[in-house]
């Protein structure tokens, strides 16, 4: 513990003490008290040289600390900038990514249908044969048209003949298996492509798909037209084979179901001899 | 010194009577490009306008010039500036280079000079509105963003 000292004279009543001594008429003889006036006076310009460098040394500080603060701020600033830039920056990039997917979906689309268009459908045949080749499994092509699809435009229209593409596309797509696919090739030409499938379950399908059409409910107006019908060629796309040999085997089938009476479906195996 | 000897004026004099008239600045004028925005500077108007997409690849090269002009206008002149513009898409550095030009006309406005921005977008672009809300965000001088109206 540290001794308790007794309370003593502040630093300012001390000298005004000395003062007022050294000030006494009664100790003017005194012999110590030139020393003492001596002493006072090197302790009032210690006392002021002191006073200086504090008030120095505190403007010093301050400064610094107004600098500090100043580049703190403008740290602050410039981060919420940088923050800013991002930010506006990411919503620039946003709206480009959705740009590029509705690019995208356009590109492969048909719009009237909803359905792939010609490219998608190259994309997939090239990719499910490719796919086929690979494991081995077979795939079947299927090419369908709407028989006198012509009539239909001709007698009532184009926009009516456009409402039957849409319900003709709905009803192919509702009547595939979930891993079969289909696009629109143009005009009133579909194509089906059948992974997976041996001749027989292709067979089933494509006559469930006709089946579908042929039942229809005829638009308003069309009533007393025949039923909307399809052809249908059907061929096995051999191993490694382009897509443009296998689409004009079925072509070919399309055109002998035509002619011989629409509303069918034609298959063929790899060798175009083996017709049913 | 007599007054209508021109040639007697001291350059000095010349050249404040020419700012105070906005005839010392240059109009600005570039063409669109594939990925540069058209820009319009006109110092006697006070305004400036941009219209396009902005992903140059020398962003500072092409931007430079377009902040030097605004800066160079706000300092030597008092009259108001008006931007005027039809900006779509930008790149990270161009929107980096606006931020610089509002922060320009931010600190214009609250020296008290006239300042305002209109940002138009095409209706069928309402991202582009939400864009320049962002812009706007810290600006307190005039700040409009409109659809644009077919002439």
């Amino acid at each position: 513990m540290r001794p308790s000292r007794p309370r003593t004279y502040s630093e300012d009543e001390f000298i005004r003490d000395i003062e007022r001594q050294l000030a006494d008429p009664r100790l003017a003889e005194n012999e110590l008290r030139p020393a003492l006036k001596g002493l006072l006076e090197i302790c009032a310009t210690q006392r002021e040289q002191l006073e200086r460098v504090i008030r120095i040394s505190d403007g010093f500080q301050s400064m610094a600390l107004t600098e500090q603060r100043s580049l703190a701020e403008e740290c602050e600033r410039h981060l919420r900038r940088l923050e800013k830039l991002t930010r506006i920056s990411d919503r620039y990039q946003d709206s480009l990514r959705d740009l590029k997917m509705a690019l995208e979906e356009a590109a492969l689309q048909d719009p009237l249908t909803g359905l792939g268009n010609r490219r998608q459908l190259t994309e997939q045949m090239s990719a499910e044969i490719d796919r086929a080749t690979r494991k081995g499994t077979s795939l079947n092509l299927a090419l369908l048209d709407i028989d006198r699809f012509k009539t239909v435009n001709d007698t009532h229209g184009h926009e009516v003949g456009d409402q039957l593409l849409c319900l003709i596309a709905d009803t192919i797509r509702d009547n595939l298996r979930e891993y079969d696919t289909c696009g629109r090739w143009g005009g009133e030409e579909f194509v089906v492509l059948l992974p997976d499938t041996d001749r027989e379950q292709a067979a089933t399908v494509c006559e469930r798909v006709r089946h579908g059409i042929e039942t229809i409910e005829p638009l308003p107006g069309m009533e007393e037209d025949r039923p909307i019908t399809a052809s249908i060629g059907i061929t096995a796309v051999q191993p490694g084979e382009a897509w443009s040999l296998a689409l004009k085997r079925a072509d070919d089938l399309l055109l002998k179901a035509k002619q011989s009476g629409r509303n069918q479906l034609l298959f063929a195996d790899a060798d175009a001899g083996n017709t049913s | 010194m007599t007054a209508n000897c021109s040639a007697c004026v001291p350059s000095s004099d010349m050249a404040t009577a020419a700012q105070a008239e906005g005839v010392e600045m240059q109009t600005l004028q570039r063409e669109k490009s594939q990925s540069t925005p058209e820009v319009h500077a006109d110092p006697q108007a006070g305004r400036l306008a941009m219209a396009g997409d902005s992903y140059p690849e020398n962003s500072y090269e092409f931007f430079h010039e377009i902040v030097t002009w605004v800066e160079t206008y706000l300092r030597d002149t008092d009259q108001p500036l008006h931007l005027e513009l039809r900006l779509a898409y930008l790149n990270t550095s161009s929107v980096r280079a606006m931020l610089d030009i509002f922060d320009l006309l931010q600190a214009a406005h609250e020296e008290g000079q006239g300042v305002s921005v209109d940002w138009l977008y095409h209706p069928r672009n309402e991202r582009v509105a939400d864009l320049a809300e962002e812009f706007r965000e810290d600006c307190t001088f005039p700040f409009e963003i409109k659809p644009d109206q077919p002439e």
